[in-house]
Formats: structure tokens, sequence, C-alpha cells
């Protein structure tokens, strides 16, 4: 189905208000919408909510034969195929210009980041290694799809465990939960995805933009940090184009934010780590 | 006979049920339907815009997708988009809205067995969400004969499942019983006057059993799937209320 634009008046109306300095769902320009993070029943499915967008994110394991030139190293594959339960913009089978976006900003931002430790998921080199997979499935879209799915993500990796392993001369045996306890992976940084919108030829730069603001926006960049102040991938495909200042400008914001975003998630899965009575390596 | 789910004591009971309904912002209908630790998301756009491919000039054409909680659609996926369609199908007052798509998009967010059962019953939710005319409501549940115990077990769980000698899902209608009704013609009155019987609307057994088997299932699932209509009804009219009251603030 196709997208149907906002009206005038709904265009004006926000572009007036950013003027005067409000957004229409009444946040200030650089606040995030309420997160909250649901975990399922296994480990690894989270539940991201960012205001009304929400994201679901299950990862799994298998152990695979790895690429003979890289025989050490295990695979985390995203798989971030859109279905029509987000928006009915979506085809199944028929990618969007804006799917295509998101699917390579998530993998920018958490595989090519090298967040996740890959040779830390090899058994036997050369011949067996985990390969970890990421379905993350877009229930609701309400704007900024690519943080969501970014938080998502990366929650459902530090929450999931894989089963422990033992090694004996060549054979690989999988142990169950109730045999030995799951083992967690190894993440070396959290990279957390915010993105930015522009309004007026760039006067107004607001965080975490709504459908509306996306549709009414003259343009946009995501930017991946981690808590150490390390930029990890920043994104500006096309839209207007921005002064050097800026951009930095916007650094500072994105650091403000990513630190509260993810002390938010390490609350979360610690509230969920105390829930299962497990502990959770820092 | 103790059960493998160690939280039921008996091998009729039931899991428990949770559902959420209008959670999605976008769809013009949502509902999420739990049985335990299965659970499955459904949205409802309708009646939109047809691709005139699949344009039918008197009614309504149905769409739906299911997605699977690990990996990309297969063909057991595709199965259960073909059953749901198809049992929803006479069931939609497609006729209403003629040359439209209603289109239904399943979404299993947890895993632990009858995700089917669950499916549709959260796509029947989803649809009363969305306001889509309806004929009657469907209720399902799935039970499984145990390989060993040759028992009946109604809503089993994944782990039971792997014991299983035979499953069975049923989808049944919510039209009163023959004992209750005043003898309409459609309705089969049975000489035993014990034995209830509903309308079967869909009905999928994979694995080997008797044919008394299969009528003892069909049993425990007629009374399992009044529960599960009396819930319905319950949600239903729950979030009518909600919706009233918050019309009176």
């Amino acid at each position: 189905m196709k997208e149907t634009e906002p009206s005038n008046n709904e265009r004006e109306f926000l572009l007036q208000a950013l003027k005067d300095g409000h957004r229409i769902d009444g946040r200030k320009f650089y606040d995030f919408r309420t997160l909250r993070l649901s975990f399922g029943s296994e480990f690894g499915a989270v539940e991201v909510q960012l205001g009304n967008t929400r994201v679901l994110a299950k990862v799994s394991c298998e152990v695979v034969r790895p690429y003979t030139d890289k025989p050490t190293e295990g695979f985390v594959h995203f798989n971030t195929e859109m279905s029509p339960m987000a928006s009915s913009t979506f085809e199944i089978g028929k990618q969007t210009n804006e799917e295509i976006l998101v699917s390579r900003l998530i993998e920018k931002a958490l595989r090519r980041s090298r967040a996740i430790d890959t040779e830390g998921l090899c058994i036997v080199a050369g011949e067996k290694v985990w390969s970890v997979r990421v379905d993350i499935h877009f229930l609701d879209h309400d704007g900024n799809l690519v943080d969501a799915a970014c938080i998502a993500a990366i929650t459902a990796l530090m929450h999931f465990r894989r089963p422990e392993i033992v090694v004996d001369n060549g054979e690989v045996t999988l142990l169950s939960i109730e045999e030995a306890n799951p083992v967690p992976l190894s993440i070396y940084h959290i990279p957390i995805c915010v993105s930015f919108a522009f309004f007026n030829k760039g006067q107004h730069v607001i965080v975490d933009p709504t459908y509306l603001e996306e549709q009414v926006k003259e343009g946009d960049m995501t930017m991946t940090l981690n808590i150490h102040k390390e930029v990890c991938a920043l994104s500006k495909a096309g839209g207007i184009s921005l002064e050097m200042d800026q951009i930095l400008q916007c650094t500072r914001i994105a650091v403000v934010k990513v630190t509260e975003l993810t002390e938010q998630i390490q609350a979360a899965l610690d509230a969920d780590a105390k829930k299962r009575n497990i502990s959770r390596r820092k | 006979m103790a059960r493998l789910d160690k939280s039921r004591t008996s091998s009729h009971q039931l899991r428990p049920f949770f559902t959420s309904q209008n959670l999605l912002n976008r769809a013009d209908g949502s509902a999420q339907f739990d049985f335990g630790g299965t659970s499955v998301l459904c949205s409802v756009v309708g009646p939109a815009e047809v691709k005139i491919r699949d344009e039918k000039l008197d009614k309504a054409t149905l769409e739906v997708l299911a997605r699977p909680l690990v990996g990309v659609p297969g063909v057991k996926d595709k199965t259960i988009e073909q059953n749901i369609r198809e049992t929803l199908e006479p069931l939609v007052l497609s006729g209403l809205h003629p040359r439209t798509l209603l289109q239904i998009v399943v979404q299993t967010m947890q895993d632990d067995g009858c995700v089917q059962s669950t499916a549709f019953n959260a796509t029947m939710l989803a649809l009363i969400d969305a306001g889509v005319p309806l004929n009657s409501i469907l209720g399902s549940v799935t039970c499984m004969i145990d390989r060993k115990t040759n028992q009946v077990l109604l809503d089993p769980t994944r782990e039971e499942l792997a014991q299983a000698k035979s499953t069975h899902v049923f989808v049944f209608d919510n039209k009163a019983p023959p004992a209750q009704s005043k003898g309409d013609e459609d309705d089969v009155v049975m000489e035993d006057g014990d034995r209830v019987e509903g309308h079967v609307l869909f009905c999928e057994s994979t694995g080997v059993f008797t044919e008394a088997e299969y009528f003892e299932c069909y049993q425990v699932c007629y009374k399992g799937v009044q529960t599960v209509h009396g819930f319905l009804r319950t949600a239903v009219q729950k979030k009518f209320e909600k919706e009233h009251q918050q019309l009176q603030d």
C-alpha cells in the first residue's frame, strides 16, 4: 500500500511548533521517548517499546562449519525483514529503501563495529563454530526504527546465553540447561544508535523523531556511539547539508543520550537477572 | 497421571490465558494471545486498497501472513497462513466490503507448543478489535496423544509434544450446542444426550491414531474450547467496558 503523505495542515502545525520551541508530543528537542524493555521467558528474547514504536528481537544459535579462510571466526547474522505488521507500506519480498537503510545501519552498528567477539564463538578451529542469528521483528512503526532495532538487538545479544559445550578429542557435546549453566556471549562494547532529524534548513535539530516528524523532516543523521565516547558509525544518507559545528554538537548530544540509554539497558538486564536468580557478568 | 508440565495437575487442564488488545498503533486492529509460554501477536489492516490482481468483485480479499520467531517464513508458516485464511473466509462477512483487502499478519512472539491454536485465537481477537463484521466467533485448542501412556493431553507444551504419538488442532465456532438449541435443521442431534456437539471449523491431525482416540480428542477439545470462548467473550467485554468508561471521562 502506498504511504500517505501528511496533510499541509499537519506539516505546517509541526513546523510552526518547532519554531516556537515545541514538539507536538510535548517532548523537548533532545528528549528520547520512554524506553520500555521486556524480556521473554527464554534467553535472548527482548521486546523494545520506544513510545509507540515496537521491536522484538530474538537471538538463536547453531553450530556450523566456518569459512576456510577464517577458521576461528564464528558468525553473527542479522535478519531485519519488515512485515506489513509494522506499517502496511512494507510488503513481503519487496524491500523498501527505508528497509535497506535500516538493515545496513544495524549491520554497521553492531557487526562492523566488532561489538561481538566472533573469535569467542569458535568451538574447534576450522571445524565447528557458533553461528548466532538475531531476528529483528518490527511490530509497530512510529518513527525511529533504527534506534529501537539497535537497542533491541544489542539488549537481546547481552541477554542471550548459548548452551555450554564439552570438547573431547574433537567430539563436541552440547549440554542442556539442566546439565550446565548456559554461557553469555562476550561483548566488547555496547553500540547505541541515536537518530537526529533536521528541520527549517538545519535550524532545528531533534532527537528520536516520530513517524510524522520523519515524514516532514528535511534531513536526518544517525550516530552510533558507545559509552566510552567512541563513534562506531555515522550515517547521513542525503537530506540537507550540515555545518561541521552541527555535527559536533550532535555528537555531544549523542554522548549524553548513549550514557542514559546504556544505563537503562544495564538496569533492565540486572533486574531480569535478579528475577531469574543468575549472576550477570559485567 | 502426572504431566511433564509440572504446573498442571490434570491432563485436560489448559495453560493460563492472557490477552491484550489494541496494542499496535499503526494497525486497524491488533491482539496478542498467550497460552502459557506461547504467545502470538496478530495485526489486522482493512478494508484497504487491494492489488488489481487480487481484487474480487463481490467480496473482500483475505490475505494472511504468518511470521516465525526465528528465521525466514517456511513451509510450516505457509501452512498456518493457508489454514487461517481458509477457516476465516466463511466466517468474515466479506461481501460487505467488496473490492477491498483485509490483511492479517500473525507474528509468533514465544513458542512453547500449540502456536497454530494460539494464532487462531489471536487472529479472532484482532478481527474483533478491527471491527471486521463476522458471523461467528472461533476458538481453538490443541491436544495430543502420548506415545507411551496413550493419554489425551490438552494444550501440550513443546516438551510434551516431543512425546506425542499424534497431535490434533481443533477450531470450533461459538454456536450453541444442539442440546440447548431448539433443533435447527443443520444441527446434528446426537442419540447420546451427554455428548456435546459443536461445529468444527477446522481440524488438523497428524500422527497415528484410532477412530476412538480421534473422537476422544474431539470431546476433550470441545470442552476446552468452551473455556476459550468464555475467555474471549470476557476479554472483549472488558475492552468495551474500558472504552466506554474512557468515553464518559
